[in-house]
């Protein structure tokens, strides 16, 4: 279908020259922040929905790996004066390896053993980083200010953007990204046709925690301070979560515009809001609560349902016109859209 | 540093009976509904609040409001139980991943309004049997068994008995196990199986709130306790096997002694990460519990 083609292509460019020159043309410090914190988000969300969505597998300790990140690059900066670009690529390295360790027991587990397994770890690690001395404790690390909004912005963009392709190639357009959808829908069946979930699994739990680790040590930079809560905090997954699943799980897209969407209120909030700090946390309680019940497919899969469900309509009514020989049938519509571009297909159980 | 041992296995133990009672009731509910609730150490959190207001209220002793903030909390769960049975039984997505990811939600929601009404502040649940302990000295070796600590003990089997006894020789325990075992094939024997559900989610709720009452007045209580009360609850159960309830009492017990080991003879701030090594290896070595009776 040249026409979609043509239109995607149009979206993306156009997406593309927004996202380059929004930080050339925007002088306002708190607008470059603002996208360097959305491009930052959308990072972490697509990452903890490779293993969410692709796998269906919970991972509550995400935060784990952009905290190794974020840590491993303020310690060799810091202490141990590598350049920030040596120092960063050790940290989603490090943040890698953790990914390798930890996901080598963990991810024999299955649901909620996985999920508990996961933020416990976190937890703990959280726990670890407070008591060492090489973190600083509680009283975190401080970094040397860098004050380049510009080269942050396109640091993160560069980061996240690198991250996107990687992902929606290999999701999306390899077989990698049908093995793990197999394994989510049954990961014995995927066995049973020849897989290796052990070994896709770990490969996607790596794949998730590097690029994790890496905004976390451009984080670290940014910011310039770190300490266990904010970087290891529960918080960090835990918006990661919302965004998730409020865009839209088993998708790339998803995701990115849950970020968005949710970064911006919270910014809104916190600006005008403040005094009402604790409301946060019941918002986003809420939010997940609420999107689970009502909006189980995020506003992108419910956005697709609905076009996947005209354009169905619209072809049956064609079909019907032209008295073609194969009746309409409601599941002929899919055939418009790649399959491996629809999240929840035979779900039906 | 040996004169301490025995002092470690007592407060092991009792620790333990905190533990045990922290997690029996999720065991159950894990064992029946097949959710993991990231809420029990929210439910223990309002149901320690819930002590405390009634407490500063009447000024009477805690422990006459268990049965008031158990009844109080299982009619809470019961209106709560039909919201989790609409997103496990969801037709459409993965109804277990969005169970657990909603009541992580719920979690969240609790905790925000908790510090928003109650404040960040650690509070301490009065109770006559706080002043008093039993000491023993016998040679070198010397105890000291605080009193409400053996009450938490003494209620935590209470309670483990009690189920045990509902579970096994009652028609609503043969139900529960029946919807355990089999959902659908119960429901064809005539067994409510909502109604069940509503029950057993209801019951471990009940049961998280009165838990609070005692860890408000042994420890302490404030908003922010519910994670950490919330991870042990799943260390023990993971330990146990998911939804094995024999296996309860045993893992609460070793997590225990393990924290009270690693307070007397180790570095206190040590103890989560000794427990999450713990859990570590024994994942590695048997995903499904010591006893391998795990779901």
């Amino acid at each position: 279908m040249p026409d979609t083609v043509w239109k995607k292509c149009v979206v993306v460019a156009g997406l593309a020259v927004f996202l380059l020159s929004f930080p050339l043309l925007v002088r306002d410090a708190f607008l470059l922040r603002l996208f360097t914190e959305a491009l930052m988000w959308i990072g972490l969300a697509i990452t903890w929905d490779l293993i969410a969505g692709y796998i269906g597998y919970l991972n509550f300790g995400h935060g784990v790996f952009f905290g190794f990140g974020a840590y491993t690059t303020t310690i060799l900066f810091t202490k141990a004066n590598l350049p920030f670009a040596l120092s960063l690529a050790i940290g989603g390295g490090v943040a890698a390896l953790a990914a390798l360790i930890i996901g080598w027991p963990v991810l024999r587990l299955r649901g909620a053993y996985f999920a508990i397994a996961t933020w416990a770890f976190g937890r703990a690690i959280m726990q670890l980083a407070l008591v060492l001395d090489v973190t600083g404790g509680p009283d975190g690390m401080r970094l040397p200010p860098f004050l380049n909004p510009h080269f942050f912005a396109y640091v993160m963009l560069a980061l996240v953007g690198a991250t996107y392709i990687v992902l929606w190639v290999l999701l999306e357009r390899a077989p990698f990204g049908l093995k793990l959808k197999a394994i989510r829908e049954d990961e014995s069946g995927s066995l049973a046709i020849g897989l290796n979930p052990a070994k896709l699994k770990l490969q996607a739990l790596v794949l998730s925690a590097a690029p994790a680790g890496l905004i976390g040590g451009v984080y670290a930079y940014w910011i310039t301070f770190i300490d266990p809560s904010s970087v290891f905090g529960d918080l960090v997954t835990d918006q990661a979560v919302v965004m998730a699943v409020f865009g839209g799980l088993g998708t790339l897209i998803g995701p990115a515009i849950g970020a968005v969407f949710f970064l911006t209120f919270k910014t809104y909030f916190w600006a005008y809001l403040s005094d009402f700090q604790v409301l946060y946390l019941i918002i986003l309680g809420v939010a997940i609560a609420a999107c689970v019940v009502f909006l189980p497919d995020g506003i992108w899969g419910a956005v697709t349902r609905r076009q996947e469900g005209r354009r169905a309509l619209r072809k049956g009514l064609s079909l019907n016109q032209r008295a073609a020989a194969p009746p309409a049938h409601p599941s002929a519509a899919g055939t418009s859209v790649r399959p491996s571009v629809r999240p929840r297909d035979g779900e039906e159980e | 540093m040996l004169t301490l041992l025995p002092q470690a296995i007592i407060d092991g133990l009792l620790l333990g009976g905190i533990y045990l009672t922290v997690s029996i009731g999720f065991s159950l509910a894990y064992g029946v509904l097949h959710i993991i609730d990231f809420a029990v150490g929210e439910w223990i959190m309002l149901g320690a609040f819930l002590g405390l207001y009634l407490t500063a209220w009447t000024g009477w002793d805690a422990m006459l409001f268990l049965p008031a903030v158990f009844v109080v909390f299982a009619v809470v769960g019961w209106f709560t139980q039909p919201l989790i049975q609409r997103v496990t039984s969801g037709a459409k997505g993965r109804p277990v991943l969005m169970a657990l990811v909603f009541t992580f939600g719920l979690a969240l929601t609790f905790r925000g309004a908790a510090q928003t009404v109650f404040g960040i502040f650690t509070h301490s649940l009065p109770t006559e049997l706080a002043a008093g302990s039993w000491y023993w000295e016998l040679g070198p070796f010397m105890m000291t068994v605080p009193l409400v600590r053996l009450a938490g003990l003494v209620y935590a089997l209470a309670i483990t008995v009690g189920l045990t006894y509902l579970l096994k020789r009652t028609d609503l325990g043969l139900a529960i196990r029946a919807v355990a075992q089999h959902k659908d094939a119960a429901g064809l024997m005539g067994v409510n199986i909502q109604r069940t559900n509503a029950v057993v989610y209801s019951l471990y709720v009940g049961i998280s709130a009165m838990t609070g009452v005692f860890i408000g007045a042994i420890i302490s209580l404030n908003s922010g306790m519910g994670p950490d009360l919330s991870l042990f609850a799943f260390f023990v159960v993971v330990l146990a096997g998911m939804g094995y309830l024999p296996g309860v009492p045993w893992a609460s017990f070793l997590l225990g002694l393990i924290q009270s080991f690693f307070l007397i003879f180790f570095n206190p701030s040590w103890t989560l990460l000794a427990v999450f090594t713990v859990l570590f290896l024994i994942l590695l070595v048997s995903p499904t519990g010591l006893f391998r009776k795990g779901v």
